[in-house]
């Protein structure tokens, strides 16, 4: 695995060393192993059968590990085990809610089995009806609810505890884009509040935008983890500014590769294709050595490598639903 | 103890608001109920109609006067009224013919000294169009009476043979014709465990669908599997047991109401008393304890909503029919033993001794016999291993 070094030495919410998982002669999880601290939020990407969801079900004591450990604010995580379970939060990529309880009904239930109680208990309840914009709507029965309404108290259940450690399991799936885009502000604001968070996801625009770190994973096995940038890098990090229009785009090729940064042009007379680092800021600059030569542009594109880049660079495939 | 009744609490409230509760634990048993009482209360109602016979008799003949006075004393019975018309016999042939009478008697010329030589003689009964269930009640008691005669001749002759004396032979052949016998049954408190056809099918049914009911608690847990909200549970701080647990009391609790509204509406359509509260109140407790139980070991070998709603059928099904949900079962052989250990059986049995009058005293057997099946079941449930729910 190709490993960044984003990693910071505050304490360590959650311990995962040399997970095996296996379903026959199916190897589903690979001797995963990572690490997330208070306050971070972690995103696990891979395609649909990359071992995500069978990682995190041992994480969350769903299933027994083969081999290898989780640990859970340093106790350890088995499916018997109670102790790190206080810990967590978990919410699933299925609702897991209850449709015929109201929202404050569902909410009630699950505190009470997290060991809360009486004005402790209220109290709380309210706070996350709040959190999660359900408040004017408690009372009424979950199967009455919108798809994004049901998708916000799935994951204000996961949050009555005030766990050490969230885990997001691919949470906006099926979600309209309003009711995503809250979902991802929700999760900022509780990475926020020191809360580590532990998020899978196949769009590589969520873990983009939310996640500290990011662990690529795909077939079972981990391929690269770090910040989106250290990912980058692995790839070479070099963006291209592809030119169209009509002219003679091959004859200012000379041109356009003395440019300073330019590392490559590739070009007929119709279009161009520049490999170079830091397009933004040469894109100016590449627009008027081509206006020089007479070229008229009619289209001018810039492509940066992003986690989809990194993903097809690591494992040849692209990172697809 | 806080989660168990959270987890319980909330179950229930979810079944009582989905409806599924009502309708299949209460509707569809209450609505068979009624259907059936349609259909069995119209056997119920037999009707005795005035009966009407005609006798002809030899004319001076005391043994056929006898018999005549014995058909007329009918009529003093408050359940039938008998009225008897003397004519000869042609008459009789024609009264039967035009369907004036529903029964004819034709006793034979020397009738009267055949029944005290003890020889062999008929007397003829021609049943008309119009006979019926009095004709058949009439038609018994002649026969009685026959009876009666010949048991006097063979009294008699028997004594004659002996050389008893005749004040002596008199008492035995009056003895004999009165039909009098040593020995006596005298009915006691407790019931020989039968219950009758109305009271049985409401029990029968009401354990049918006790084994339905209680089988919401395995559908439950695996509908909360797919649902997702199993796992939920099962990343809290909440113990496995805890979860299969809440299940089983879930279906307790649903199959002890629906059981108790079953027996309180059942008993009122077919008119049955089962007797004794506690001792019934026990019953139901025990099967629905039983039925219950065949859940833990369901739970640990499917793994779905769809297979563990045809397993819990197909144990219903056979429990309940093999326990006499629709008629009884009546069997022989090695394996009636099998039968016997049928909880639904078993509770048919229990109502059967509280509606004969038992109490808690009387009911040990099949109390004995449902909490030892729930035992297995549950024994047999540590022992299988689990593929199901919670794998």
């Amino acid at each position: 695995m190709q490993t960044g070094t984003g990693h910071d030495d505050r304490r360590d919410v959650l311990v995962v060393e040399s997970l095996v998982r296996r379903f026959g002669d199916l190897t589903a999880v690979d001797g995963v192993s990572f690490r997330i601290h208070a306050g971070e939020t972690y995103g696990l990407l891979g395609p649909n059968g990359a071992g995500k969801t069978t990682t995190i079900s041992m994480v969350a004591g769903l299933i027994a590990a083969d081999e290898g450990t989780v640990t859970v604010a340093g106790e350890p995580m088995t499916p018997r085990a109670l102790e790190p379970k206080k810990h967590l939060g978990l919410v699933p990529q299925e609702l897991a809610i209850y449709p015929d309880l109201t929202g404050r009904e569902n909410l009630v239930l699950f505190g009470r089995l997290h060991g809360l109680r009486g004005a402790e208990l209220k109290a709380r309840v309210d706070e996350v009806l709040d959190l999660i914009g359900l408040a004017d709507r408690a009372k009424d029965r979950a199967k009455e609810y919108s798809g994004g309404m049901k998708r916000r108290l799935n994951i204000g259940i996961g949050l009555l505890n005030r766990p050490t450690l969230l885990i997001l399991d691919e949470p906006t799936v099926g979600v309209d884009p309003q009711s995503r885009n809250a979902i991802l502000e929700s999760v900022e604001a509780l990475a926020g509040e020191g809360m580590a968070v532990l998020y899978t996801t196949h769009y590589m625009e969520e873990a983009e935008r939310l996640c500290d770190r990011i662990v690529i994973i795909d077939s079972g096995r981990l391929r690269a983890e770090g910040t989106r940038d250290e990912l980058i890098r692995l790839t070479g990090g070099v963006d291209t500014i592809r030119l169209a229009g009509s002219g003679d785009l091959a004859g200012a090729a000379e041109e356009l590769r003395a440019v300073t940064g330019v590392e490559r042009v590739v070009a007929d007379r119709r279009s161009a294709t520049l490999t170079l680092r830091d397009a933004p800021a040469l894109v100016a600059q590449v627009v008027g050595v081509a206006a020089s030569r007479g070229v008229t542009l009619s289209d001018v594109e810039i492509t940066r490598p992003d986690l989809e880049s990194v993903f097809l660079h690591l494992t040849g495939k692209e990172l697809r639903d | 103890m806080r989660q168990l009744l959270a987890l319980t609490g909330y179950d229930v409230l979810q079944r009582l608001r989905d409806k599924s509760f009502f309708i299949f634990a209460i509707g569809v048993p209450i609505a068979l109920m009624t259907v059936f009482n349609f259909v069995f209360s119209a056997t119920d109602d037999i009707e005795i109609k005035p009966a009407t016979v005609a006798v002809s008799v030899p004319a001076g003949d005391e043994m056929a006067r006898v018999l005549v006075a014995a058909v007329r004393s009918l009529d003093d019975a408050d359940e039938i009224t008998v009225s008897v018309e003397e004519v000869d016999e042609p008459t009789a042939r024609e009264y039967v013919d035009e369907g004036e009478v529903g029964l004819a008697l034709l006793v034979p010329e020397g009738f009267g000294s055949a029944a005290r030589s003890g020889e062999a003689v008929t007397v003829e009964a021609l049943r008309g169009d119009a006979a019926g269930l009095e004709t058949d009640i009439v038609l018994a008691v002649v026969d009685g009476v026959l009876d009666q005669m010949a048991a006097g001749a063979v009294t008699a002759q028997a004594g004659l043979a002996e050389g008893i004396a005749p004040a002596e032979l008199r008492a035995l052949v009056e003895r004999a014709t009165q039909g009098g016998t040593p020995y006596g049954i005298v009915a006691g408190e407790a019931s020989d465990e039968q219950l009758d056809s109305g009271p049985a099918l409401v029990a029968g049914q009401t354990g049918l669908f006790m084994m339905f009911t209680v089988s919401f608690g395995v559908s439950g847990l695996l509908v909360e599997r797919q649902m997702g909200t199993l796992a939920r549970l099962r990343s809290m701080p909440v113990p496995r047991w805890m979860l299969v647990l809440s299940k089983a009391l879930v279906s307790l609790v649903l199959g002890v109401v629906a059981t108790a509204v079953l027996l309180t509406v059942g008993g009122f359509l077919f008119d049955a008393d089962f007797g004794s509260l506690p001792a019934v109140a026990a019953l139901v407790l025990c099967a629905c304890t039983a039925g219950t139980s065949v859940m833990f070991l369901i739970v640990r070998l499917v793994r779905t909503a769809e297979l563990a709603g045809v397993a819990t059928s197909i144990v219903a099904l056979v429990l309940g029919i093999a326990g006499g949900a629709f008629f009884p079962i009546s069997s022989a052989g090695s394996l009636t033993w099998l039968l016997d250990l049928n909880p639904v059986a078993a509770m048919l049995r229990g109502l059967g001794i509280t509606a004969g009058g038992g109490g808690l005293a009387d009911i040990g057997v099949p109390v004995a016999i449902m909490l030892g099946f729930a035992l297995v079941m549950v024994v047999a449930s540590r022992l299988v291993p689990d593929r199901g729910a919670l794998a």
